[in-house]
This record gives C-alpha cells, structure tokens and sequence, in this order.
C-alpha cells in the first residue's frame, strides 16, 4: 500500500494535496481536533469512546496488537544498531502517531520522543509539508532540530507516513540517540559551543528518502557531516528497520480489523489516556499546591572551559522553581514562571522537550503503565514562561546537553509528588530525589583501530537512585531518563573506548545520609590506551547539589574530576611499581596522586564541566557517577544498616561519626557499631542542634538583611536577576515574602558581568514562512 | 497393554519443583507417564516413586524395567533452586586488582531482571538479589589485558599467593578467578590459576579451582563471572545430587549411565566438567520433543508453544534446528551460557485476571494462582479471577474431572467472582466476559508467536505449530486460528511431552570460544585464508575439548561427530547471528566466502535487506563446535488405520460450551480411548487425566498412526 501512486500528487508549493481524502489540508484538520478538545476538555471531543464502550474485548485486542507490535519492533531493530547506545543502553523507542501528529502507543525505551517526534510532524503540518515537499508513501523524513522540539541534536527521528488506500491516515516515527553529531567536539553531548551553530549537523524534518530507499544525497552529506559515519549508517537503518515493521503491523491491523475501527481506535486511546492520567492523580496523591525548587551550577569563567565566545565565560546558576497544583478532578497545572533565562552554553531545552520528556519521568513513579501516549499531555496544563531556560526565546541557543538542567527540573517535580504520595499514606512510593546524571565521558580523536573515533560513556544511566520513605535507594542503578539503567559490561566498553579500564567501584559517601540513605553511584578509572590526538571532557554539576533529598534527607555528594598528565605509568608498569587501581576512595586524602609520579600534572577540583583537552596514552580520567538523596533524620538510621554501609565501603567512618552519630569500633577493617553509645551520642547531638537553632522569623530577618545588602555571590544574583527580568509576577511574589522595599530591584547590568543577550533576542517564530508549533502557556 | 515381553528402552525424567515427572518408551513405542511429588532433600527417592507410578499402568516392577533401559535422561530444578535459594558453596573470588566491588555490584540490569513490562518501568520495584560472593571473600590482583589481548600490566605472583592465602583463610570451599578480558587472551588467567593451585598445595588444601578461561571464554565479564560463580558455587552440590540419583538407579539393576539435559540443548554426562549448564532444562524437553516429532513428520520449520500454568514460552525451529542465545539470563543473573532461545510471555492458564483500575482495561498476570487453579476451587483460598475460572465457566474444562478428578470444581463461585470483578464493570454478560479474558489471552499468545515467527524472517505458513504443556491443548485453536500454520499438532502425551523431549535428545557437548576476526567487504584472498585458518584453530581446540568429554564416558574420538558452527555480525555492530557452518574445515577463501554467504543469508532473513551492510566488513565473533555421538531415541507408536469413527467407548456424552456468544453442546471423548484415524468435528473437547484438548465449532482434528492429534480450521 505504501508505494508512490503517480495520482496521488500534491499540486505545487502552495498546493493543497488532499492527503486526507476529505476535503481538508492536515492543518484544518488538525486544527479541528484542537479546537474541538478546548471546546470539550475531551481529546478531539470524545466525550463517550464509543468503540471501547460498545467492544471492550476489541478494543482491547486493538491495543495489545499494536502495543506487542511496537514493543518488538524496537527489540529487533535494536540489534542492527552498532552503537553501545542503542544495543546496551536501549536509548531507541518507536512511536505511532494519528494523521495530527498526536501521539497513539509508543514502544519501550526512551519515551520523552512521545512528543518530540510529535513536535516534528506538527511543523510539517503547520508549514505546509504537503504542499513542498510533499509527503507520499515510502516516503521518510529525518529531524533533529531541537528549535522545534528535539531534546538535544544527538537523537536523530526517522519520521514515515502511513497511507491506506492513498490517503494518510498516521505517522511512525524512530528515534536513537547517536554516538556524535559532529558538533564543534566529539561526543553526543559536547561541551565548548555556546551556540546552536556549534552544536552539531542539524536537520529540519529533511524528506531524505522515497520509495522507502534513503536518497544519495542525504546519505553522503550526513554520513560525512559526523565524526562516526559507522554508527551513523547502522543507527539509521535501525529506525528505518523499526519503521517500516511497524508500518506493515498497522496495515496488517487495518486488514484484520477495518480501518474504522483503527481510526477510532487512534483517537479513543488518546482520551482514554488522557482519563488514566486524572485517575492516577486522583488515587494517589492529595489535592493542593506543591511548591519545589531546583538549581544547578555553569561555571565558565573557568580557564578548563574553552569557548570561542568571550560573553559566555560567565559563572551562574540555572533556577527551576515549579509550582504543581492539583486539582479536584485529578487535573494539574505545572508551573515554572519564575525560571532563569536561557544562557549561552548547551544547557536549554526547548518546551517540548520539557512537555513531551517529563513523561519519561512519570512513567517511572505516578503512571508505570503501557498505556500512555499523548493523553497524558491533553491532562496537564503545562505553563513555561518564553525566555526561559526551558522555554527560549531566541534562535541562536544551543541545546547538546540539555539534560544537565532537566534532570534537576523533573527532579524537583518528583519531589513534589512524593510529597503528595507521603500525604496520601503511599510511602511506597516516595523518591526523595534523583541523582544528577552525570559525569559526561566523552571525547574522541584517533582510536585504537586507528580510525577518527568518538566517545561517549553511558555509564551515567546507573546513578544511584533517590531513597524511598521506607527503604534505602539502589545503589548504581538508573536514571531519571531511563528506569532500565544499565552500566553495560566494561569488555563492551574497552571496545567502543580507547581507555583502559583500572577500576570499578561503588563511589562511598555518594548517596545523600538519611533514615533511609540515598543510592550511592559508582567511579571507574580509566588509563588512556592505544589512541592518538586524544582529547575528553567532563561534564556534570561540581559545585552544587542539583537536587536534595526530603524529611531531613542529605542531598547527594556533588561532583569533582579527576585528571592526571604526564603519570609515569608506563614505568610504573614496567618496573613492576604500585600503580593507581581502584576507587578514589576519600578524595580529601587521596591516595591515586601517591602512585603516580611526584611531576604528574592533576586537576582535582570541583570544575566538572571542561572543553576538549588533550589526553597522551598513560593519562588518567575519573568517571564518577553520582549517587541519589536521602530520606529522614540520619540520626533515626538504623544501627546494623549502618554497619553494613561502613563494612561495604558505601559510607566512610569519619561520616559514620559525623552525620550518623555512630561510635563504633574497627578490627582489621571491620566495624563494628555499639548500639549503646551510639543512642547516648545521638542524644548529645540532638541537644547540639538544638543549641545551634534560631527561630525562623529571626533568621528570616538576617536573611532579608542580606538580600537588601545584595550580599550574595555574583552566580545567585545573576541567576535571580534574569528570573526577576522575566517575570513581575515572580519578583513580586519574592519581594512579597521577604518584605522588600517597593523599589529594591536587582538588575543584570549592576553585576558587571557578560549581558550579552539580556535585551535583544529574536525568536524563531519571526524568521519568514515560518509557523512555530506551541504546546504549552507561554 | 500388559505385553509384559516387549522391553522398555527410554527414560525421560523431568524433576519440577512440585512434580517429578517420569516418561517410559517401549521398544514398540508405547509410552506410560507417571508422577510424583518431588522431594528436594532425595530426588532419587521421587524419581522411584514417580516410575512405579508409571510402570503400574503396564503391571510391572522398577526392578524388572531398570535393568532393561538402554538410555535415561535426567531433567530438573534441582540447580536453580539451589542457586535461587542461596545454598551452594562458600566461594572465594579472584578478580583484577581494583575490581573487588563488580561481582557484588552486578549489572544495573539485574535489578529488574525478569519482570513484568510495567515493574520494569517502576522505579521503586526494583532490587538486588544478594550476590553469591561476598566482597569479603573477593580478592584483586594487579594484572590488566587489553581489548586486543596485549597484556599492559603483567599479573604479579605475590599477590596472587597472598590473595589464595586470604582465600582460604576466609573459608573458601572453592576458588573461582576471573580476569578482564581473558576471553581474549588467557596467559594472565592461566599463570595466575597455576600460582593458586601451586599455593593451595603448600597450604594443603583440597579445594578446587575455576578460571573462567577453562570454562567458559566468552566476551563479557559480567556474564563470564556469574556463570563460572555460578559452576563453583551450585555444579558441585548439584553434581552430588545426580550421583545419588545414578547411585539408586543402579541399585535397581540399571546398566545405563544417567544423562542430563543441559541448556544447549544436548544432554551431557553427569560427570561432565562443565554442570551449571544443567540449570534450566526442562523447558528445553519439550523443543527437543518437537525437533524428534518434527524429524518423523518430515516437518524442518517448527513452532514450539508450551503453556503451563504461569507462562507461555516458544522457541522456533527452523530448518531443522532451534536457535542458542549465548548470553541468556537466569536466576536473575545474566550468564554466559549457550541456552536455546525461548522467549516467554508472563500470562498462562492459573494467570490472575483483573481490570486496571484506572483504565479499566483487563490485565493478564504477570502472577498467576499456581497450582490453586481458581477461585473455582474453593478450597484454594483465592478470591481472584483466573483464566481457568473462566474456562471453567464457559465449559472448557470438567469441573468434576479437573487433575482426573483430584480436585472438584465450583462454577457458580467462579460465576459470581467473574461476574462482581470483571463482567458488571464492563458492562457485559459473564459468559461474554469469560470469553473475552480467553480472547485476549489467545490474541496475545498468537501475536506473540507470529511476531517471532516474522522476526525471523518467515511466514507462518511454512511452519508447524506443536502445542504441548498441561494447558496447551485447551488454547491450541484460540492462539493458532488465523495465524495461517501449516499444520497444527497437539501430542496425546502434551501434559508429559518435556520428559519425553528429554528422552530424545542427542548426547551432545557444545563448546564456544570468542574470536576476533574483522575483514573488509573485498579483502584479499590471502587475507581470507588467513582468517580461515584463525577460526579452524578455534574449532580444533573446541574440538578437543568435546572429544575429551565423550572419553571420560568411554566413546572412541572416532564415534563423535564434529558440527562445527560460528558467530558473525557486519564489522561494527554489537549483535551475531549463530551460523551452522557451510563449510566443515575452513582454510581458503572460497570457504570465507561461503561463510560470509551463509550468513548475509540469515541476516536478510532476520531484519530484511535493507539493513544489510556489507561495506562495514564481516567480522566472526565466536567459533562453536557441537560433538554428538549416537543414542537410543523413543520410537514413535505405530498404530493400525481405525477409520474415522470414533469407537462408541471413546464418546462420554454432551457438555454446554460457550463461544462467540452463544452455548452449544460440544461431545466430550475419552482422548485414550480414540483411534489412529479417527476424525473429530468441533464442538468436542477431548479430556484425559492430565489434559483437555478443546475443538470447538469451525475446527476439526484427526488423530494419526502416532497419536498425534491434528487440528485444522474447517474452511
């Protein structure tokens, strides 16, 4: 059915195709269902979902087929893929859109493209695609275009038309997350560019293949415009694989089933998740408004950070306040006005990427269900300020690690549902926060077969995970994107990375203290091996904590690096000396540097974003990976629990002492914790705190002293003068609460820092012939 | 029966966890089925009462029969179990300097192994199991080998009597050492497992030693470690277990010597070095079941579906061979192991029905009742509906003859319960209820098997579809209608068939080794050859390996038969497809090319051939080599041509059975009383003691000369 009709020609560039059969371009149509879901609060208007009322066993059959079919299509596919990424890591997932581009069931795996991919196929709607370029069966489309709803430009979507009987009916769409995109430096998620025009090859919903065949010059002009054509070529026939079984499994459906029956199918299922999501939020948490905050640290002042624009090297903070209201009926409203302005580096993310990813989030905790797809969307009332971080108002922003500040946006989120899952009695459920998932491994030059080569280590999708209200966090674990983490085997490593694995360890001390203490995160040292003009890079918070945990729960350790040059390894090694293997177990005394040579050049400190720098064969590099927050008072944590951390190396003794109260005892490397002295200590420190308390309204008042004073460094100021530039409403609300002076106002151009940007900025939305997709208050 | 002077050859035994299964095959083809409760502390004793249980039908002694079996395969959880449970052997780990920590740590993957989809996904869900070594009892030496296999730090002698010492201090029962990438190169393993045993002998102490170089050498540490854990840690205990087993058995007279069914797929000696490849084995019966039946009905493409009570597994045969998965997880470990691959799905007949409670949609599983049946069964305790609830009330199953009557069955209970959790808030009748669950539950599993048919890259219709397990016949019409099958058999022995796989399987070792060979899409012919001559050094020394094995059991090297085979992938990607070679020695290029050949072949098949990438280059990832050498098989019956007709004893009368709304009376036969040649029209549903097989209207099925009963959809 999906071959080129030769009938079935659209009528020029500003021709209308009638791809529908009805009479409609795609973006009347799409328009109707918009307006009839305002019109009605029900997606597309449906109040009643007549099929599954009338058939629920059909219905239901409908669902598994196509959910089956999905899920594995993306088994299949997955193992074309010669990327750790996709085959090890599962960051590939396949979703089945309705002729609108709304989103009908999605396979497994990285589930934020339910929208994204979505984001896309609305562009072309709203721009006329079916006027030029036209869309016709076998065709494909490929887009990474993170101005118009990609996450990040690394994960590249092969977007294909379904037709039935010459008239389009839906869209399927793959996506896998690429090894590099041939930004200003290697790796998916490279670091130096401080603009778009830096981050990477980028593509705009580009027809690259008809007839179900890739066209010549796409395949070259891609394959050459990355540093890893390999992983390229076979990432793609991984999504156009994926694509068209699941393209056959719809056509397969629509035989067996009618393609009545599918069309409604298409658009019930949307409602219905839609109700799923009100009846989730409605059994499990209390109605009411929760209030959370979030921030993570972009020091680039530093010399380790190598830009080619002078007004980016500026230190700040990103600020993420949300405000989640849930409603009476199971509906909720999530706001983030008051956010910091999207900056000069590659931390922004678009709304989309924010609407549509969040979902991989939820699924994990409030709707662990197959059944989400755009429902969940139509449930929630997004509203994210233009000119923010998560909402930019500017063409030129760059986007390759917009994770660094998503992980702590959503973070909070979570945080602020646990609250209401701890209200409502499902303790079960609290995550008392998510780890940071970071560090960044990447780099590339010439590898081990000696071939141009990047890297980038996925070790971060085991972070250490939040503590629950009724038990610890796991240790090295998942991700906030990705509750199927997965370290991968280091044999697989050493063969995709020209680094010599010299230890593996869980990272003690990395999960945050508590009754319940967070996941602790795990190190691995590497030795640079066998490559030529070698470079990495870090990138992760180090001088903040990016979330913190709950009920007096400690935040999760923040990060650091470690690098060393010039070690004398390679002498070490011969001579049969004592060389650095294992973890860097205490970093204040740290014992790798007492293994290396006494001349080795090592940077250990907290500056955890780097650009490109150069590593010779024998250099060593730090992969931490960070642990998750706690939950409770430390002081209530159970005796024998803190025994076992001590004996396992997950908490150091020193912390044992000083967080826990412990007082215990060592035997060749044994502890042993007395339960006695242990409660008398635990008494003292109470009386300590005690001791050390003010009342809030006193220390209220020293506060606002210092606000008035403006003593704070320049990071804080600057990251709340571009929240208090964006919106009067959050600078009055703060002013409000710390009763400021009606005049008192902090502005970016008294701090003496680069402002480039902060005035004159030009959206998107303003280039010519161009119609922006907005799915979210702005 | 009672013709007490045809001898009985084969001995099929699967040892579950609550029933011990036996199979006996005379030499004319006749089989008994007997079973027992297992008893985990003496599995002898369970398998003795198992076979009296057997033999009673044909009026004859253990003692008598014993002596006359030429062949006995043994199948069991015995391992699992042990392993599941924590109870094997204190073992000592020897790893690499720097990496005490990775065993205990596991992969992050084993947190959610072996869930269900939606607990995959919830984050809170997840756990670790504890690991089977302590860090208290791992060690790490200084030594390090590259991804090519140049060693860049030498192992150090000191540290390895120092750590063997700690080892044995600690009370280790057993010493397993494994090294990063010694799959690649084993000399660091090797001298660091001779300086052990060396030390061990100073210390005077027995314990035995494991490098996973010398067992299994396969990429991926992970796996590697596990499963070499896995062999110090439960094959020893497990090995004794099996001597017990051969001990009572030749106290009886028995002359055999007793075989397991080992994950490959062949069965392999009880004295076999390699035992944690005996881990799961039942299962695996029932595909070398298939393969045997398949080999006599001239059928190369088989469809393997087994239900049971909690899953619903299949396993392909193509072309007459089924395929190995060779990092397969069990036990919630991920191992390196070749398993046939069998994919399952979470739902069978004692699965719990429910409705989401915020979809209202109806959820199958992933828990099941077990052997509590239902809700049906009163004194089962359940109040949950089940699939068999749902059987029983649209009258698929004899609630009066459930297990031979073993157990009685309450229909109104199962009506009430189907009708307040499932039929009133959906709105419908509770027989249109009932019948829905089964609906969907057969969509689901005919789904699932023509997506692994299709991800094979075939057609439906170019296979045959066995359908065995306890439940399998009850299901067989709904997950095979419309899924276009060539032929649809269902065995008259489907609830015994994976004991009678056992007894089919070839005595079989299989050794795999990783090899690393990559050659451009147009290399040279020399550089063909050379590749050749690497991957026929691999195969020769497999091919020692399993030549030494079939001598400990007293075969000559020449009665073995060497198949060798290898894995290959486009140079780059992370997966291979396992090839039968073409070739049976390899040395020039003519046989690269035929390798290459073979396997573009597959591949296309596999992910069609757009996905073909032939200008990355070929690279070999593995060599296998399978020995074999020839045993005693069961032989099918062979019975006279009966007609059409269904002998009048075979006919127990009418029962109501609802389908496509609306109850028709389906004639229920006596499956042991029907004829080669009889021929059934639906609706029938033919009971024995340990099965139903359900007809129902618009299918029809014929029962041949070797009671093999099969099913068509009358057009």
């Amino acid at each position: 059915m999906n071959v080129i009709n030769p009938l079935n020609k659209g009528s020029g560039d500003t021709g209308f195709a009638d791809l529908l059969k009805n009479g409609q371009t795609l973006k009347q149509y799409r328009d109707g269902i918009m307006k009839r879901t305002a019109d009605t609060g029900y997606y597309n208007g449906l109040e009643k979902l007549a099929l599954r009322d009338s058939d629920p066993i059909g219905y239901e059959k409908l669902f598994s087929k196509l959910r089956g079919g999905l899920v594995h299509a993306r088994e299949t596919a997955k193992k074309i893929a010669a990327s750790p990424i996709v085959e090890q890591e599962g960051e590939l997932c396949f979703t089945l859109y309705n002729a609108a581009g709304d989103c009908i069931l999605t396979s497994t795996g990285i589930i934020i493209h339910v929208g994204t991919m979505g984001a896309a196929i609305k562009y072309m709607i709203e721009n006329n695609w079916e006027g030029n370029p036209r869309i016709n069966p076998g065709d494909m489309f490929t887009t990474n275009d993170c101005a118009i709803g990609n996450v990040h430009p690394c994960d590249i979507a092969t977007i294909v038309p379904i037709f039935w009987e010459d008239r389009l009916i839906g869209w399927v769409g793959g996506v896998t997350h690429v090894i590099d995109t041939g930004s200003v430096t290697p790796g998916s998620m490279s670091t130096g560019q401080v603009q778009r025009f830096g981050d990477g090859y980028m593509i705009t919903c580009r027809k690259t293949g008809v007839n179900d065949t890739p066209l010549r010059d796409w395949l070259h002009e891609s394959q050459r415009s990355v540093r890893t054509p390999k992983y390229w070529i076979l990432d793609e026939r991984t999504r156009i694989a994926g694509c068209h079984m699941i393209r056959e499994l719809v056509e397969d459906v629509i035989r067996h089933d009618g393609i009545e029956a599918y069309e409604k199918f298409g658009f019930e299922v949307i409602e219905e998740g839609r109700r799923g999501l009100l009846s989730r939020i409605k059994a499990m948490t209390l109605p009411g408004i929760y209030r959370k905050v979030a921030f993570v640290d972009v020091p680039y002042t530093h010399p380790d950070v190598q830009v080619s624009s002078a007004f980016a090297k500026l230190d700040s903070i990103m600020h993420s306040p949300c405000e989640i209201t849930i409603k009476k009926d199971g509906s909720w409203r999530l706001d983030f006005e008051g956010a910091s302005r999207w900056g000069w580096h590659t931390f922004n993310a678009h709304h989309v990427a924010f609407t549509s990813g969040i979902w991989v989030m939820m699924s994990q905790t409030l709707v662990p269900t197959q059944r989400i797809n755009d429902g969940a969307f139509f449930a929630t009332q997004f509203h994210l300020p233009k000119g923010t971080w998560c909402n930019p108002d500017d063409r030129r922003t760059g986007h390759a690690y917009a994770w660094h500040f998503l992980v702590s946006g959503w973070a909070a989120l979570w945080r602020g549902l646990s609250q209401a899952y701890f209200s409502r009695g499902y303790l079960e459920e609290v995550n008392a926060g998510n780890a940071n998932t970071s560090n960044w491994l990447q780099g590339g030059g010439i590898n081990q077969d000696g071939e141009i080569h990047a890297v980038n280590s996925f070790e971060a999708s085991s972070c250490g995970t939040g503590a629950c209200a009724v038990k610890d966090g796991l240790n090295h674990a998942a991700a906030i994107w990705n509750p199927e983490g997965d370290m991968g085997d280091i044999e697989i490593w050493e063969m995709a990375e020209p680094l010599l694995y010299l230890g593996r360890n869980v990272k003690a001390n990395s999960g945050g203290y508590g009754k319940y203490r967070g996941g602790c995160g795990f190190e691995t040292l590497r030795m640079v091996w066998n490559s030529h003009d070698w470079t990495m890079f870090f990138m992760g918070n180090g001088f903040m904590n990016s979330d913190w945990g709950m009920m007096g729960g400690y935040p999760s350790a923040t990060g650091y690096r470690f690098e060393a040059h010039k070690t004398g390894l390679k002498e070490r090694i011969a001579s049969g000396g004592d060389i650095p293997m294992g973890g860097d177990i205490d970093p204040t005394h740290p014992t790798y540097e007492r293994y290396i040579d006494a001349t080795a050049i090592v940077k250990r400190d907290k500056q955890c974003i780097t650009t490109e720098d150069c590593y010779e064969n024998h250099d060593l590099y730090l992969n931490y990976l960070r642990g998750g927050p706690g939950f409770g008072d430390p002081l209530d944590r159970e005796i024998e629990a803190i025994e076992n951390d001590m004996n396992q190396v997950f908490l150091l003794p020193e912390f044992a002492r000083k967080v826990y109260g412990a007082v215990f005892t060592e035997d060749k490397g044994v502890f042993k914790v007395d339960a006695a002295k242990t409660k008398a200590r635990r008494a003292e420190i109470r009386k300590e705190r005690l001791a050390r308390a003010v009342p809030t309204r006193e220390w209220m008042k020293e506060e606002r002293e210092r606000i008035i004073n403006k003593h704070a460094s320049v990071q804080v100021q600057h990251m709340f003068a571009t929240s208090f530039g964006l919106s009067e409403k959050f600078t009055n609300e703060f002013k409000k609460f710390w009763s400021l002076p009606d005049d008192w106002q902090l502005l970016e151009t008294e701090l003496g820092v680069p402002s480039y940007g902060s005035v004159h900025r030009m959206d998107l939305s303003t280039l010519p012939d161009v119609t922006t997709v907005v799915q979210c208050e702005e | 029966m009672g013709q007490q002077n045809i001898p009985v050859q084969v001995l099929g035994i699967d040892a579950g966890g609550t029933m011990t299964d036996t199979f006996f095959v005379r030499a004319d083809g006749r089989f008994v089925v007997g079973k027992a409760q297992s008893n985990p502390g003496d599995e002898s004793l369970a398998i003795y009462n198992s076979s009296v249980d057997a033999l009673a039908h044909w009026n004859r002694k253990v003692e008598d029969v014993y002596p006359e079996l030429v062949t006995c395969v043994y199948s069991g959880t015995a391992m699992l179990n042990r392993i599941l449970m924590r109870k094997g052997l204190k073992v000592g780990l020897l790893c690499n300097r720097g990496f005490e920590q990775i065993h205990s740590m596991g992969r992050a993957l084993q947190s959610y192994l072996g869930y269900a989809l939606e607990d995959r996904i919830h984050l809170n869900t997840h756990r670790y199991d504890e690991p089977l070594v302590p860090v208290s009892r791992t060690r790490g030496v200084t030594e390090r080998t590259d991804v090519q296999g140049s060693i860049v730090i030498p192992v150090r002698e000191a540290e390895v009597r120092q750590a063997t010492r700690e080892l044995v201090a600690a009370e280790s029962q057993a010493i397993v050492i494994c090294f990063l990438q010694s799959h690649k190169n084993e000399t660091s393993e090797q001298i660091a497992r001779d300086f052990v045993k060396d030390e061990l002998k100073k210390l005077g102490s027995p314990i035995p030693v494991f490098a996973s170089v010398d067992y299994y050498p396969s990429r991926k540490e992970s796996h590697r470690m596990n499963t070499v854990i896995l062999e110090a840690y439960g094959a020893e205990p497990s090995r004794e277990t099996l001597k017990k087993v051969s001990d009572r058995f030749k106290a009886n007279g028995a002359k055999f010597d007793l075989r397991v069914m080992a994950t490959h797929g062949g069965t392999i000696s009880w004295k076999a070095k390699e035992l944690a490849r005996t881990i799961v084995s039942g299962p695996i019966g029932g595909v070398i079941g298939a393969k045997l039946l398949g080999e006599c009905l001239g059928d190369e493409n088989i469809a393997c579906s087994d239900i049971g009570g909690t899953s619903f597994d299949v396993a392909l045969i193509t072309k007459g061979s089924f395929a190995i998965k060779s990092d397969p997880d069990m036990a919630r470990l991920v191992l390196s192991l070749p398993l046939v691959a069998m994919d399952s799905v979470g739902a069978g007949a004692g699965s719990f029905v429910r409705l989401d409670p915020y979809s209202k949609s109806i959820k199958l599983g992933p828990d099941s009742a077990g052997y509590r049946v239902g809700t049906c069964w009163p004194e089962s305790g359940l109040d949950t509906v089940t699939v068999s609830d749902c059987h029983v009330v649209l009258g698929y199953l004899n609630p009066l003859n459930f297990l031979g009557g073993a157990i009685k069955l309450d229909v109104e209970r199962a009506r009430q319960h189907i009708k307040a959790q499932i039929a009133d808030p959906l709105g419908l009748s509770i027989e249109d209820a009932a019948a829905g669950v089964i609906e969907l539950l057969d969509l689901t599993l005919s789904e699932y098997l023509r997506a692994n048919i299709s991800a094979k890259g075939y057609n439906p219709a170019e296979f045959t579809c066995f359908s065995y397990g306890g439940a399998g016949p009850v299901h067989t019409y709904g997950y095979t209608e419309g899924v276009g099958f060539k032929d649809v058999v269902v065995p008259a022995w489907a609830a015994g068939f994976s004991a009678f796989g056992c007894a089919c399987a070839d005595f079989e070792y299989r050794y795999d080794k990783s090899v690393d060979l990559g050659l451009p899409e147009n290399a040279s012919d020399a550089a063909k050859a050379g590749a050749c001559k690497t991957l026929q050094e691999a195969w020769s020394e497999l091919a020692t390996k399993v030549i030494d094995e079939f001598v400990i059991n007293g075969f000559k090297p020449e009665d073995v038969l060497l198949i060798p085979g290898y894995k290959m992938q486009y140079m780059g990607q992370l997966n291979d497809l396992e090839i039968v070679s073409p070739v049976t020695s390899a040395s020039k290029a003519e046989d690269w090319n035929k390798i290459v050949d073979a396997f573009e072949l597959q591949y296309t098949r596999v992910y069609a051939s757009s996905a073909r990438s032939p200008e990355l280059g070929f690279s070999v990832t593995g060599a296998i080599l399978r020995g074999t050498v020839a045993t005693q098989k069961p032989v099918l019956p062979e019975d006279a041509n009966a007609g059409p007709t269904p002998p009048a004893a075979a006919k127990l009368g009418t029962r109501p059975f609802y389908r496509h709304k609306k109850w028709v009376d389906a004639v229920i036969y006596k499956m042991e009383s029907l004829l080669a040649g009889n021929h059934i029209v639906g609706p029938a549903i033919i009971e024995s003691d340990s099965t139903t097989f359900v007809v129902p209207n618009g299918f029809e099925t014929t029962i041949d000369k070797h009671r093999l009963f099969h099913l068509k959809e009358v057009k």
